[in-house]
């Protein structure tokens, strides 16, 4: 039984804010993680003498 | 013997390293478990309740509305108790996981205001009222906010996190007005329709999506807590050993 049409866009524009607020709460963490590890990973070439990181960005 | 474990326990989870690896099991458990929930809760909600007598399929709106209005409520108090713990303890990792909360329960009264805005225009020909329980969730969203912004402010995040737990805790009056404020004004908002201890004078057949709806709302927040907390400990400690050796393997 899905919304009718009359309330179809109400119904499915809040679902949509929901299925988008909450998409953004589970990538916004994994990118967060993926851009700390790359600096991380370039500091520590830097510390290590290696400039190959610096040289590609 | 088993309060002394769970006291050594507790202890342990102030240890950066043990903290790490705790959110890096448990949340994506919690994510599992909110997809689940929330799998059950959506089939359900759009597909198998029957349409309201009065409001026809509108009031299926609620299904994201009220959960995400609770875990605004509910993340926040979770805040009040990690920022107690936090300025009397000053554990980092409490520290750390009450800033954290703030983002999520900004994003869940988002949800709550603009899903509750949407299902206004239909129903009460407005998309919005400046009522008692519309301004003190706004004003919540606003609180969230000022968290963020006050611990985005200090170079020192734990002088910052410190001040924003004072700001958590004064902002804590808030909660029992937006729960008290369709009885202590007259809005234009309906006052409770779901009790926990008496009787609801919500139709037993449409329940069973709101309870898993909620669930899930509740397993989301705490997998996004230890998501974003993990995060940020990484980078505080970022020059630490412990996340080096972590970063050889996988951070």
């Amino acid at each position: 039984m899905i919304p009718e049409f009359e309330y179809a866009p109400y119904v499915w524009t809040s679902y949509g804010i929901f299925a988008i607020i909450v998409a953004w709460q589970v990538i916004q963490p994994l990118l967060k993680r993926r851009r700390l590890k790359a600096e991380l990973r370039e500091e520590q070439a830097l510390e290590e003498g290696d400039y190959s990181h610096d040289a590609q960005t | 013997m088993i309060w002394h474990n769970i006291k050594v326990g507790f202890h342990r989870l102030g240890s950066p390293p043990v903290f790490h690896r705790l959110c890096r099991v448990v949340a994506p458990w919690l994510w599992a478990g909110a997809a689940i929930c929330a799998a059950f809760g959506l089939y359900k909600a759009l597909y198998l309740v029957p349409p309201d007598y009065q409001q026809s399929d509108s009031f299926r709106i609620l299904y994201v509305h009220v959960p995400a209005a609770w875990q605004a409520m509910a993340g926040y108090l979770v805040m009040s108790v990690l920022a107690v713990i936090a300025l009397v303890w000053r554990i980092r990792t409490t520290e750390i996981m009450a800033m954290m909360g703030a983002p999520i329960g900004a994003a869940f009264t988002l949800i709550c205001l603009a899903t509750g805005s949407i299902w206004g225009r239909p129903m009460w020909g407005t998309w919005w009222a400046w009522d008692a329980r519309l301004t003190s969730m706004l004003v919540l969203l606003f609180v969230y906010l000022g968290i963020m912004g006050l611990y985005a402010a200090f170079e020192d995040k734990r002088k910052g996190a410190r001040v924003a737990c004072i700001l958590i805790l004064v902002g804590l009056v808030n909660i029992p007005i937006i729960h008290f404020s369709v009885e202590w004004w007259t809005t234009l908002h309906q006052g409770s329709t779901i009790s926990f201890f008496g009787e609801s004078s919500m139709d037993s057949s449409m329940m069973p999506p709101l309870i898993w709806m909620v669930i899930a709302t509740k397993l989301m927040f705490g997998a996004a807590l230890l998501d974003r907390s993990r995060n940020e400990l990484i980078e505080q400690d970022r020059r630490k050993g412990w996340v080096r050796q972590k970063l050889g393997a996988s951070a």
